[in-house]
């Protein structure tokens, strides 16, 4: 279990405030920000191996805000590996290990048993970060910290160090936090997501929440969500208590239904994929808002599309397949109908 | 029609001509006394060697009291240098200053200040006293003299190697179960390796090529600095210059040394 209560801790001018969130035992969790929000801070910080200036650091329900890295029982895995240079791979993998015999094992699972005898200047930057993840298993960790440790690996080693983790993860109930950049990997691997922007964190929720409602437009935005309106939002049904409820927003002309978890929401965030366009007002159905537009453009990513629609004042992007375009007869200038269920619009 | 190259070319031309020039007037400056002196003695002052007992016993107290220096500072200085570059000393600009100011005091000033200081009638004196060492007029005062004016050259430029080495090395072996000390000793020290040996060669050079610190503190025994200037002084030029052309010559053993070390990068700051 790694819990944090009001981390506080500096990098430079940089400084990770007020950060708290608790991951279970076991779990996966996957932290998200763009470039600078604090993520490796994070990291270093619940490793020990960064100063905390207030807070505190709580893994298997001790407290270990003052107790020393050699002590925590957590490995690391820095995005450039940092393997020592001087010595072997087996002699980088073996270094904290109790058992060589395991550590070597825990390197072949790896898929790096093969490059044992190899000095560290010879390996390509993808076996650099397995062999930093062997390094970091070979202790025995019951917690693995990982910064962006698949970047450089190529796709199918990818998947297949992605499974091996999964794998351990599951056999020694380890605990993983993990930095990341790909959204497909939260969205697979992840128990917990947690959005950090400018040293602050943003969001701690399942994957499928923090992406389908972001807590803040800024955060709807990192996460990919195409369409994110500014407006006012007034009340349809009442909120009670923490219970999402159903309100009305307006952007200019543009009124839709959607769902609320705050009683303040200022923005609409609609995801692309949730979007469906039909060539008529479709008939009466549960979806809550249809609004009428002209296709202003059509960007085609190999199988998908990217329709952006003018509802006059705003433009709404909806992603549809390649299939739907041509079966719609979909080109710049069609007057579509885009149909949005009111769950799918969320208020925040 | 005739055409003139462009004013600025023309302009680049005469700066280029004027780097190049002052570039070699300096190298002159610099080059042409030390040559003097090889090529005038540098035949005499080796034949010599075999011949002058006196002058081997003074190279041989100078190459032992630097070594002795240089040791006491690489085992005293390396952990400084280690805080300094970690920055993880309290006033640390406090002391980067107390270092730099040996550096910056004329040495028969250091001289003075060491017998002050460690002299007979001092307090710091009579504590070495009381351990049998005498600074005035012994090899105790040499290497303290040595030690005084080098040891900051040395623990400068270990600092400067020991922060080229990414700190998140150690961050990993202590994740790794190593303790602060041990990460330092196991990771970085080989890291920093040829870093601080190159420092502790600077050091050793400086302090072997040391006169005016030592001349107050010891006379004699004469270190090879001192004894080129007895010999000057009591004898004359001609016979003062073979000594001067061998330091010369073995100042080449260090000057060598720097230059392989240089050569090789450091594995440590590959991965920058």
């Amino acid at each position: 279990m790694i819990r944090v209560d009001g981390l506080g801790a500096r990098a430079g001018a940089f400084a990770l405030r007020d950060v708290s969130f608790e991951l279970q035992g076991g779990a996966w969790g996957i932290v998200l920000g763009p470039a600078g929000a604090g993520k490796t801070t994070l990291l270093e910080t619940i490793a020990g191996v960064r100063h905390v200036d207030a807070g505190s650091v709580t893994l298997r329900n001790t407290d270990v805000t003052r107790t020393p890295p050699e002590q925590r029982g957590v490995g690391i895995v820095y995005q450039h590996a940092f393997l020592f240079p001087h010595l072997s791979v087996e002699a980088n993998v073996a270094y904290g290990a109790r058992d060589r015999a395991y550590a070597i094992e825990v390197a072949r699972r790896l898929g790096v048993g093969s490059l044992m005898s190899r000095a560290v200047g010879s390996l390509s930057g993808g076996e650099r970060q397995m062999v930093a993840i062997a390094r970091a298993l070979a202790p025995e960790p019951d917690i693995l910290l990982l910064d962006e440790p698949f970047a450089a690996v190529d796709p199918r080693n990818r998947t297949r160090l992605r499974r091996e983790l999964r794998s351990m993860q599951w056999e020694h109930s380890l605990t993983v936090l993990h930095v990341t950049h790909d959204f497909g990997e939260a969205g697979t691997l992840g128990d917990l997501a947690i959005l950090l922007e400018g040293g602050r964190l943003v969001q701690a929720a399942r994957p499928e929440t923090l992406f389908r409602r972001p807590a803040s437009p800024a955060a709807a935005e990192f996460l990919g969500a195409e369409n994110v309106f500014a407006g006012t939002t007034t009340p349809m049904e009442s909120v009670s208590g923490d219970e999402p409820g159903v309100m009305l927003f307006r952007s200019g002309s543009l009124a839709l239904v959607g769902i609320s978890d705050a009683k303040l929401a200022t923005h609409a965030v609609i995801r692309g994929e949730d979007v469906v366009l039909s060539r008529e007002r479709p008939g009466p159905s549960s979806a809550r808002n249809a609004v009428a537009g002209v296709v202003a453009e059509i960007v085609v990513h190999g199988a998908l599309a990217r329709v952006t629609v003018d509802l006059g004042e705003l433009p709404l992007v909806a992603t549809v397949t390649a299939g739907s375009v041509s079966d719609l007869g979909l080109l710049p200038g069609s007057r579509v109908v885009a149909t949005i269920k009111a769950t799918a619009v969320h208020l925040c | 029609m005739t055409t003139s190259a462009p004013p600025v070319r023309a302009t680049h031309r005469l700066a280029t001509t004027g780097v190049v020039a002052g570039s070699l007037l300096l190298m002159l400056l610099l080059a042409l006394p030390i040559v003097t002196v090889v090529l005038r003695s540098g035949v005499t002052g080796l034949q010599q060697l075999g011949a002058d007992a006196e002058l081997r016993a003074s190279l041989w107290l100078t190459a032992q009291t630097a070594t002795l220096a240089t040791l006491l500072t690489v085992l005293l200085g390396t952990p400084l240098a280690y805080l300094l570059a970690r920055e993880r000393l309290p006033a640390a600009s406090v002391v980067s200053a107390l270092l730099d100011l040996p550096l910056l005091i004329p040495h028969p000033v250091a001289g003075m200040a060491l017998l002050l200081a460690f002299g007979r009638a001092s307090p710091g004196g009579a504590a070495l006293a009381a351990f049998g060492l005498a600074v005035v007029g012994s090899r105790t005062g040499i290497v303290l003299a040595m030690l005084f004016v080098a040891a900051p050259l040395y623990v400068s430029a270990a600092r400067e190697a020991i922060a080229r080495v990414d700190e998140r090395y150690e961050s990993v072996a202590r994740t790794l179960g190593d303790s602060p000390a041990r990460a330092a000793w196991r990771v970085t020290r080989p890291l920093a390796g040829r870093g601080l040996l190159a420092a502790a060669v600077v050091m050793w050079a400086r302090a072997v090529s040391e006169f005016g610190a030592i001349v107050i503190l010891t006379y004699n025994p004469k270190v090879a600095s001192v004894l080129s200037y007895d010999r000057f002084t009591g004898e004359g030029l001609d016979a003062a210059l073979p000594v001067a052309a061998v330091l010369v010559i073995l100042a080449l053993v260090p000057l060598l040394a720097l230059r392989t070390l240089r050569a090789r990068a450091l594995p440590g700051e590959l991965t920058r």
